[in-house]
C-alpha cells in the first residue's frame, strides 16, 4: 500500500483546485443551484477536455487516463470543498464503477469511452420511493422483451440483435438522474438482481427533478413504462458488482465530505481569528479554540481514513467493504459536525442566506443521508467485521 | 498490510525478519502477550512481571544490546545506530509480527535521552546515554507539583548551587515508575528573580539515597501507578544539569525530529487486541445482537482504525521527509478520549455484572472495571485534554493566545493555594 503523495498528485490537486476556483466559484454555485438542471455544461466540457477528470480512473483501453482511485479521491475532495454541483460523483464514480465492476467486456467497450471523455453523463439508479439504500429491496422489474427491440440512442445502450429487455417500475433519489444521458438501473429479474443500461432518451422513461434540501446536488425520480434496456453483466448476477460500486461510492462521497469539512473548518478558523468581541479575537476564547481543536482532530482523522480507503480501493484490498462503511459513517458525522459548528462560530451572519455556511451545512446533511446514514453504516460495519 | 516504503526499507525489513527468526530465544513469544502489556491501566501486569523475570527475556535483552537494538535511534557514538524513524517503525512492526518484546528504556529512552542528545555536552552524552541503554539508570519524571500541574512553568521546587553541586528541595507528584527508578529528571527553579519560564533548570538527580522519599498515590481504580515525592536537599553534581542553568524549560520541551515514525504504525495494535476482547465479552453477555451495543462497538472499532490510518499516514509522511502535520499533536487527545469512551462502553456491555467486583482484600476489579476506572486518568496526565486542545488550537490552527492574566509572568504565581 502506498500512502505517499507524489508530485503528480500534488499537481493534480492544485490544477483541480485552481480550475474550480476559477470556473465554479461559490457565486456560480449559487446561480446554478437555482436552476433545475444544476449543471454548467461548459465547465463539464472543460473539466473533461482540459483536465480529463471524468476518465481519470478509467482504464486506458476504455479511453480513460488509467490512474487509480487514489487520484480520483483527490478530485473528489476538491469537488467537495468547492461544492461542485457537476455530475462527477454520478458519472465518473457511480456509473463508471458499476460498468467496470460488471466485468461485461462489451458494455465496458461500448459505454466507458463516452463516460471517460465526458461526452456521456452517466448515473446509477438503485433507490426507490421507500428510501432504502439496499438495492436488493428494489421492486423495479425487468423482463425480456422478446422482440429484440432495444434502445439505440446517443449512449449506444443497445445493439441490434442483442436480445432486449424492458423495465417497469420506478427509481427515486437518483443523483443527476434528470440530466444524465446514460442511466444504469438495478432491477429484479426472475434470476435475481440485475443491472441494465438505459438511454435517457428511451421511450417510456419519465424523469422528474426533485426539489432538494441541498440545492447544489440534484436528485430525480424516474418512471419506467416498458422502457427498453440492455442487460449489463449476467442476468441475476449483479449483486456483487452493485455492492462493490456502492462501497466505492461511499468512499468517494467520504472524500467529498473531507473536502467540504476542511473548507468549513477553514472558514470557521478564519472567522475566529478576525472577529473581535470583548476586545479580543473570538478564537482566543477557549470556548471557540477548543471547539476548533476538536474539529481539527476529526477532520485530520478523516483525512487519514480517506487516504487509506482510497489506497485500499486502488489496491483492490479485501478491506474495502468494512472500510467503506467505517468511512461513510465517520465522514458523515464529521462533515455535519464541522458544518454545524461553522454556523455557530459565525454567530448571526452564520444563519443567513447570504453567508455560504448554510450551503456547506446543507451539503453535509444531504451527504449524511445519501447512500445511507451513519447509523446504518455502523450497523453494516459491525456485520462486516464479523460481529 | 505494510506500507510500500521503497526497496531499501523492504530489504531492511527482510533482513530484520531473518535476524529475528534466527535469534529469538525459544519460548519467549509464548511467555505473555507482549503486545498487550503497554495499555495504560492494562490488565495483564501479573503475567508481564513473570515474563520479564524469565531467563529468555534476559537472553533476548543481551542479544538486542549486542546488536545495538536497544535505543537504536540514538547516535552510534553513544550506543545506538542512528536508526531513522521509518526503520524504527519497521522494527516495531516486525517485533510485533513475531510476538516478541522490544526492550525499551521507558522515560530514559523517550524523554531524558533526547534532551541530552540535543542539549547535553559530549561529556554528558558519553556518561548518561550508555547507562540508559544498559538499564543501569532508570528514570522517573519530576515535573508536576501539587500547585503546578497544567501550568508547569510555575514549578516551585528549588535548585540551589552549592560549590560544584546543585541541591534540590521540593515536592513532586504524579510520578510513575518511582519504585523502579534510581534517577529522576527534575525541573526546578534555580533563579526566582526572573519571569517563570526563564528561571528553571533540568537536572538529573539520584532517586535513591538521602533526601528522597516517595509514597504511592492510590487511584480510584485501586491501583497505585503514581507516587508523590519529597525531595529534601538532594545533591547532584552540577554536571547533571542538562542544557545549562536556567535553560530548563527549553530542555524539558525537547522532542527529537528524527524520532517521528517510531511507534506510529504499531501503537494502535494494543487497542485492536483490546477491542476483540471486548467483542468476545459482548458475545458472552449475549449483547452482540443488541443494536445499540453494535453501534457502540462499531464506533469503538472506528476509533481503533482511525489510529491505525493516522499512524500509516504519519509514517508515509516521515518516509517522504515531509514536515510533521497536525496529526502528531492530536494523537494524545485522540487515544485518551477514545479509551475513556471505551471504558464506558465496556462497563455497559458487562451490564449487571459490572456492579460486582471480584472478592479479595483491597479493591480488586475486573479487567473492564479497570479500563473504565483507570482510563479517567488518561485525559489528565501528560497534559490534560484541555491543554492539548489549546496547543492544537494555537499551534496547528494558529488561533490567538488568550490574554495573560495580570502578574501571570511572575515566578511566584504558581504558589497560589
Amino acid at each position: 500500500m502506498n500512502l505517499g503523495t507524489s508530485a503528480e498528485q500534488q499537481e493534480l490537486r492544485d490544477a483541480v483546485r485552481r480550475f474550480l476556483a476559477d470556473r465554479a466559484p461559490l457565486p456560480r454555485v449559487r446561480e446554478l443551484m437555482d436552476t433545475e438542471s444544476g449543471q454548467d455544461p461548459e465547465v463539464w466540457r472543460q473539466a473533461s477536455e482540459q483536465l480529463g477528470l471524468p476518465g481519470i480512473a478509467i482504464p486506458e483501453e476504455h479511453g480513460g487516463a488509467g490512474f487509480t482511485f487514489a487520484e480520483q479521491a483527490i478530485v473528489l475532495e476538491e469537488a467537495g470543498a468547492a461544492l461542485y454541483g457537476g455530475p462527477y460523483l454520478a458519472s465518473a464514480v457511480l456509473a463508471a464503477t458499476a460498468l467496470t465492476a460488471s466485468e461485461d467486456k462489451a458494455a465496458m467497450a461500448d459505454l466507458l469511452p463516452g463516460l471517460a471523455a465526458g461526452t456521456t453523463i452517466g448515473t446509477l439508479a438503485f433507490t426507490e420511493d421507500d428510501g432504502s439504500w439496499d438495492p436488493g429491496t428494489g421492486q423495479l422489474a425487468a423482463v425480456r422483451s422478446g422482440t429484440g427491440r432495444s434502445g439505440t440512442g446517443r449512449a449506444g445502450t443497445g445493439r441490434a440483435g442483442d436480445g432486449g429487455w424492458q423495465l417497469d417500475g420506478h427509481k427515486s433519489f437518483v443523483l443527476d438522474g434528470h440530466t444524465a444521458d446514460l442511466i444504469l438501473v438495478t432491477a429484479r429479474t426472475a434470476a435475481g438482481l440485475s443491472l441494465f443500461a438505459v438511454d435517457a432518451a428511451a421511450a417510456g422513461l419519465t424523469r422528474t427533478a426533485l426539489p432538494t434540501l441541498d440545492q447544489t446536488r440534484k436528485l430525480a425520480r424516474l418512471e419506467f413504462g416498458a422502457v427498453p434496456a440492455r442487460l449489463v453483466g449476467t442476468d441475476g448476477g449483479a449483486a456483487p458488482a452493485v455492492a462493490h460500486t456502492l462501497d466505492v461510492a461511499a468512499i468517494a462521497l467520504a472524500a467529498e465530505q473531507l473536502g467540504g469539512a476542511q473548507r468549513a473548518l477553514d472558514m470557521a478558523v478564519e472567522y475566529a481569528k478576525t472577529r473581535h468581541q470583548f476586545g479580543r479575537a473570538i478564537g482566543s476564547f477557549q470556548a471557540i479554540k477548543h471547539r476548533c481543536a476538536d474539529l481539527l482532530l476529526e477532520v485530520e482523522s478523516l483525512r487519514s481514513a480517506v487516504g487509506f480507503a482510497a489506497a485500499a480501493v486502488a489496491d483492490g484490498s479485501p478491506e474495502v467493504p468494512a472500510v467503506a462503511s467505517l468511512i461513510k459513517a465517520y465522514a458523515s458525522d464529521t462533515f455535519f459536525h464541522v458544518a454545524g459548528e461553522n454556523i455557530q462560530i459565525h454567530g448571526g451572519i452564520g444563519f443567513t442566506w447570504e453567508h455560504d455556511a448554510h450551503l456547506y451545512f446543507k451539503r453535509a446533511a444531504a451527504s449524511q443521508l445519501f447512500l445511507g446514514d451513519a447509523a446504518c453504516h455502523r450497523e453494516r460495519l459491525a456485520t462486516r467485521i464479523g460481529l | 498490510m505494510d506500507l510500500d516504503l521503497g526497496p531499501e526499507i523492504a530489504q531492511y525489513r527482510a533482513e530484520l525478519r531473518d535476524w529475528i527468526s534466527a535469534e529469538a530465544p525459544d519460548g519467549l513469544a509464548e511467555l505473555t502477550d507482549w503486545n498487550l502489556t503497554a495499555i495504560p491501566g492494562g490488565y495483564r501486569d501479573q503475567s508481564l512481571g513473570a515474563a520479564l523475570a524469565h531467563p529468555a527475556y534476559a537472553e533476548w535483552e543481551r542479544k538486542l544490546a549486542a546488536e545495538r537494538l536497544i535505543c537504536p535511534q540514538w547516535p552510534a557514538a553513544y550506543g545506538g545506530q542512528d536508526l531513522d524513524g521509518v526503520r524504527v517503525a519497521v522494527l516495531n512492526e516486525e517485533f510485533h509480527r513475531a510476538g516478541l518484546p522490544r526492550v525499551v528504556r521507558g522515560m530514559g529512552e523517550s524523554l531524558v535521552g533526547p534532551s541530552i542528545i540535543v542539549h547535553g555536552t559530549d561529556a554528558q552524552r558519553e556518561h548518561f546515554l550508555p547507562r540508559i541503554i544498559s538499564g543501569e539508570d532508570t528514570y522517573c519524571q519530576g515535573f508536576s507539583e501539587p500547585g503546578n500541574g497544567s501550568d508547569l512553568a510555575g514549578v516551585q521546587t528549588r535548585g540551589e548551587v552549592d560549590g560544584d553541586e546543585i541541591v534540590v528541595t521540593g515536592q513532586k507528584v504524579w510520578t510513575s515508575g518511582a519504585h523502579r527508578a534510581n534517577m529522576m529528571f527534575v525541573l526546578c527553579r534555580t533563579d526566582p528573580s526572573v519571569p517563570k519560564h526563564a528561571g528553571l533548570s533540568y537536572v538529573l538527580i539520584p532517586f535513591t539515597g538521602p533526601g528522597v522519599q516517595f509514597r504511592p498515590i492510590r487511584q480510584m481504580s485501586g491501583a497505585a501507578e503514581f507516587a508523590e515525592d519529597f525531595l529534601d536537599g538532594v545533591r547532584a553534581p552540577l554536571f547533571n544539569v542538562i542544557g545549562g542553568l536556567n535553560n530548563g524549560w527549553r530542555v524539558a520541551m525537547t522532542t527529537l525530529g528524527h524520532e517521528r515514525g517510531g511507534r506510529a504504525t504499531t501503537a494502535y495494535l494494543r487497542y485492536e487486541r483490546e477491542f476483540w476482547d471486548l467483542a468476545e465479552t459482548a458475545r458472552k453477555h449475549g449483547k452482540v445482537s443488541d443494536p445499540l451495543v453494535r453501534q457502540d462497538l462499531a464506533r469503538a472499532w472506528t476509533g481503533v482504525q482511525l489510529m491505525r490510518f493516522t499512524g500509516l499516514r504519519e509514517l508515509a509522511q516521515v518516509a517522504e521527509g515531509r514536515p510533521p502535520g497536525p496529526e502528531a499533536s492530536v494523537s494524545k487527545l485522540f487515544w485518551s478520549e477514545y479509551h475513556k469512551r471505551l471504558g464506558e462502553i465496556a462497563l455497559g456491555i458487562t451490564g449487571a455484572d459490572g456492579l460486582i467486583r471480584p472478592d479479595g482484600p483491597g479493591y480488586p476489579v475486573t479487567e473492564w472495571q479497570n479500563v473504565f476506572l483507570s482510563s479517567r486518568a488518561g485525559t489528565i496526565y501528560s497534559g490534560t485534554s484541555e491543554i492539548q486542545r489549546t496547543i492544537i488550537g494555537e499551534r496547528a490552527l494558529g488561533l490567538p493566545k488568550e490574554p495573560k492574566a495580570p502578574g501571570q509572568d511572575k515566578a511566584q504565581s504558581g504558589a497560589r493555594p
